[in-house]
């Protein structure tokens, strides 16, 4: 099996190289055999990456120890599950993986194209096979995942006991789907460029991967904080760690990107900085790969580090300089004829969204390379923590929320006052009074009191929206009311999933200011039988079970919570120790309600005699951060459904010659 | 053309207010991040400051109170594993130690003799550190594998 899928992996190099050739040959000299033919090697080539993956599978699920992957990231005693998810549990695996998904992705696009785009989809597949060229010369020469040991061991090291569980197996690949989905839309900017072909046809062609890959960003990062709440037993979910950084500058700027090609599909405008943003997300996805990998920037989270660090700023720093050079060879003829005209206007909302989600991704991107930065130019490595993210993310924050209660309801081009005051009047109003219930029932902080304002305000917004539009379908085709809704969002779901998505941020954002001011923390080491308090809880400790099995050891305290002198639950949190890594490791117990999360770690066991330490987190509506992230993917899903109507748009937009602003039709609503 | 240059202004002043607010948080926020020597070296100026130093447990000096969550310990620069080990030996005849005290916080697991730690805290007086914080990074033997 490992010659199998060392012998499959070079064959894909070389399909990919071909694939290169064959794209651009047959596109300079019209020779649509040659497409075809590269369209072809793409598929092949994906095939050969399945064959890899299924022969590295093939070998941690039988304990190959032969293999050095194998040896190093599974064992004989891990369950079956982390057998499959040792496929990403190290650097070639991830590597692989990441391979992998590039390859289907690029067959899928290469099917999309077959009959689409027929000037720049040969130059977008090269440039997919140009970065799959790049993923396959890394595993087929740099870092091998079929690499045999000399010497065949009996057991295998076993898979890091962090990564044994069940939000690991999920977390990395959705953010892996999320960063290598946005190499679609990133090849077609670039072709685009490469071919002069600017109008709107690269985006409309790739807006449904771009929403693909947003969709995966939200996922991957939800999916990792809430690793984090339930793994690392600290009690929080985000931690500002240049890791969790790497994965949230791509969300961000993606989300820039979803709206900003709004104001190009409609306005023509901003096409120099829509092909910018694409170019920075992916780039983004490759900068965050390296600074995780290469071990220049320290973070909590232990990496292996690796000299893969110098090959990925390599191929950065080619893309970036190849990419900007590409955008100012292009720079006249991207110039827009549009102009905004009034600051009252969706477009200068939209504008100003933008800055903003550049804004806290750029001031993420300085805080993570601070200290490198600090150290080349002062000799002294200097950091910055949570506080320096959290000083500028949170009054930026604000800005987004309370744009996205502005942008969608207000006129494009611009806005007379009085239609300002009878589109805001009632949502404002509604802002208001909540920011002043909250300030009598006894908030002060004013940060918090703004926060919830500006929510009810948006909230507000979009429940104005629905009315209207549900009004408006109830008087003219006399439908009833619930039916009205749900043919509302049907018809127009790119419209109106965007503001479920706009709910979900509203009701995430709500989770995170709530937990972050009012998270209160207690520690204390008691003996069996005796009982603290936190907030409206006591907690008793009542003893501890012990097990001990081939794999772990198990330390399991029950402790009693009750409340009001009556009993709610019995929690059970535990202390771990993996024998083949000789590593702790802790289960938290959390009691998830919508008003409070009640969290408890066992700390810390003396090993004398009966007594525990315990580290237990009341954390207020915290429940609220996890329910607004679905509510984030179900309204993305509800905007990639299929509408036939749009597909139209699509059609006539790709095979039209001129770039001509696109009627009322597929009316890119706020999103 | 007049709104033009307007909105240029515009932006410029939400991007140049995004600028202070960056440059201002990260003086307000910032800490120092160096090894034990590097601490020694440059004692007299940073007593007081909030700084994060990595170094390794020195064996024997762990003092562990569960009743009051205190810790104690001491801690010495981590040897480089590149130097010639004569070399080590002979520079080592007078390590620069330091004495961390850490309350309110449980002991952490991986917390023991030869461990590579990160204290965050303040230097408080000569050769001591009152820390808010001890992380303990994995023991080098163990190749943790991290997949993201």
């Amino acid at each position: 099996m490992p010659d199998l899928g060392r012998l499959a992996l070079a064959i894909a190099f070389v399909l990919a190289i071909y694939s290169i050739c064959a794209n651009v040959f047959g596109a300079r000299r019209s020779r649509p055999e040659f497409v075809a033919s590269a369209r072809h090697a793409l598929w092949s080539m994906c095939a050969m990456v399945t064959i890899a993956v299924a022969a590295l599978w093939t070998g941690l699920l039988s304990s190959d120890f032969s293999l050095e992957y194998v040896a190093s990231y599974s064992s004989t005693t891990l369950p079956t599950a982390y057998k499959i998810t040792a496929l990403w549990g190290g650097q070639q695996g991830s590597l692989l993986l990441w391979t992998w998904l590039l390859t289907i992705f690029t067959s899928i696009a290469a099917f999309q194209s077959r009959r689409r785009n027929p000037e720049i989809a040969p130059y977008a597949m090269a440039v997919l096979a140009g970065v799959a060229i790049f993923f396959l010369g890394m595993l087929n020469f740099v870092t091998r995942p079929f690499d045999l040991l000399p010497v065949i061991p009996a057991q295998g090291t076993d898979l890091n006991p962090l990564l044994q569980n069940y939000w690991m197996a999920i977390h990395p690949p959705s953010l892996y789907t999320g960063y290598v989905s946005s190499t679609v839309p990133f090849a077609f900017g670039a072709a685009a460029l490469i071919t002069g072909k600017l109008d709107d046809g690269w985006i409309r062609s790739t807006r449904r991967w771009a929403i693909f890959s947003w969709f995966f960003l939200t996922l991957g990062n939800l999916f990792g904080a809430r690793w984090a709440y339930e793994v690392l037993g600290w009690g929080g979910y985000w931690a500002w760690d240049p890791v969790e950084n790497a994965a949230f500058m791509p969300w961000l700027v993606m989300t820039a990107y979803l709206h900003s090609v709004m104001i190009q599909e409609r306005k023509d405008m901003l096409k120099v900085w829509n092909l910018a943003l694409i170019g920075l997300a992916f780039s983004l996805t490759i900068f965050g790969t390296f600074i995780t990998r290469s071990g220049v920037i320290s973070s909590v989270h232990s990496f292996t580090q690796s000299g893969l660090g110098p090959y990925f700023l390599t191929f950065l720093a080619f893309i970036v300089t190849a990419y900007t050079g590409l955008l100012i060879f292009r720079a006249r003829e991207l110039r827009s004829p549009a102009e905004f005209e009034s600051y009252l206007s969706r477009e200068a909302a939209f504008l100003f969204n933008n800055l903003m989600l550049i804004g806290i991704a750029f001031a993420v991107f300085w805080g993570t390379i601070f200290p490198v930065l600090s150290e080349a130019v002062r000799g002294v490595k200097i950091t910055v923590g949570p506080p320096f993210f959290n000083s500028v993310a949170g009054p930026l924050a604000l800005g987004l929320i309370f744009l996205m209660g502005v942008g969608p309801l207000i006129a494009w081009r611009r806005t007379t006052t009085s239609n300002l005051v009878k589109s805001f009047a009632a949502p404002a109003i509604l802002g208001v009074a909540t920011g002043v219930v909250a300030a009598a029932a006894g908030l002060r902080e004013w940060y918090v009191l703004t926060a919830i304002s500006l929510a009810a305000f948006v909230f507000g917004t979009i429940i104005v929206e629905f009315r209207r539009g549900v009004s408006a379908r109830r008087h003219m085709l006399a439908e009833p009311a619930p039916k009205a809704l749900v043919n509302l969002v049907a018809k127009n779901n790119r419209r109106y999933g965007g503001y479920i998505i706009h709910v979900g941020v509203i009701v995430a954002f709500v989770g995170i200011v709530g937990s972050s001011f009012f998270k209160t923390e207690v520690k204390k080491s008691v003996r069996e039988g005796q009982s603290f308090s936190i907030g409206a809880y006591q907690l008793r400790y009542l003893g501890l079970d012990e097990d001990d099995t081939a794999h772990m050891e198990t330390a399991t305290a029950r402790v009693e919570v009750s409340r009001d002198g009556r009993v709610v639950a019995e929690m059970t949190p535990a202390k771990l120790f993996y024998k083949r890594e000789q590593q702790p490791a802790t289960r938290v117990a959390i009691r998830s309600t919508p008003v409070a999360d009640l969290y408890i770690v066992l700390a810390g066991l003396e090993p004398n005699g009966n007594q525990a330490t315990f580290e237990v987190f009341l954390t207020p509506l915290v429940f609220w951060l996890w329910a607004g992230g679905l509510l984030m993917a179900l309204g993305t899903v509800v905007v990639m459904w299929p509408n036939v109507r749009e597909r139209a748009a699509i059609a006539s937009a790709v095979s039209r010659a001129a770039p001509i602003a696109i009627s009322g039709e597929a009316a890119p609503g706020g999103e | 053309m007049r709104f033009r240059l307007r909105f240029v202004i515009g932006t410029a002043l939400v991007a140049g207010a995004i600028v202070y607010l960056i440059t201002t948080a990260i003086r307000n926020t910032s800490e120092y991040y160096l090894t034990v020597n590097e601490v020694a070296a440059r004692q007299g100026q940073l007593v007081g400051q909030p700084l994060r130093v990595a170094g390794r447990v020195r064996p024997g000096t762990i003092q562990w109170d569960p009743t009051t969550l205190t810790l104690k310990f001491a801690m010495v620069e981590i040897p480089d594993p590149n130097a010639n080990p004569v070399v080590k030996q002979v520079s080592a005849a007078d390590p620069a130690s330091y004495s961390v005290t850490c309350t309110g916080e449980p002991k952490p697991d991986m917390l023991a003799d030869n461990r590579d730690v990160i204290v965050e805290g303040k230097l408080d007086r000569s050769r001591h550190i009152t820390a808010t914080e001890v992380l303990t990074s994995c023991p080098s033997k163990y190749k943790p594998a991290q997949a993201k």
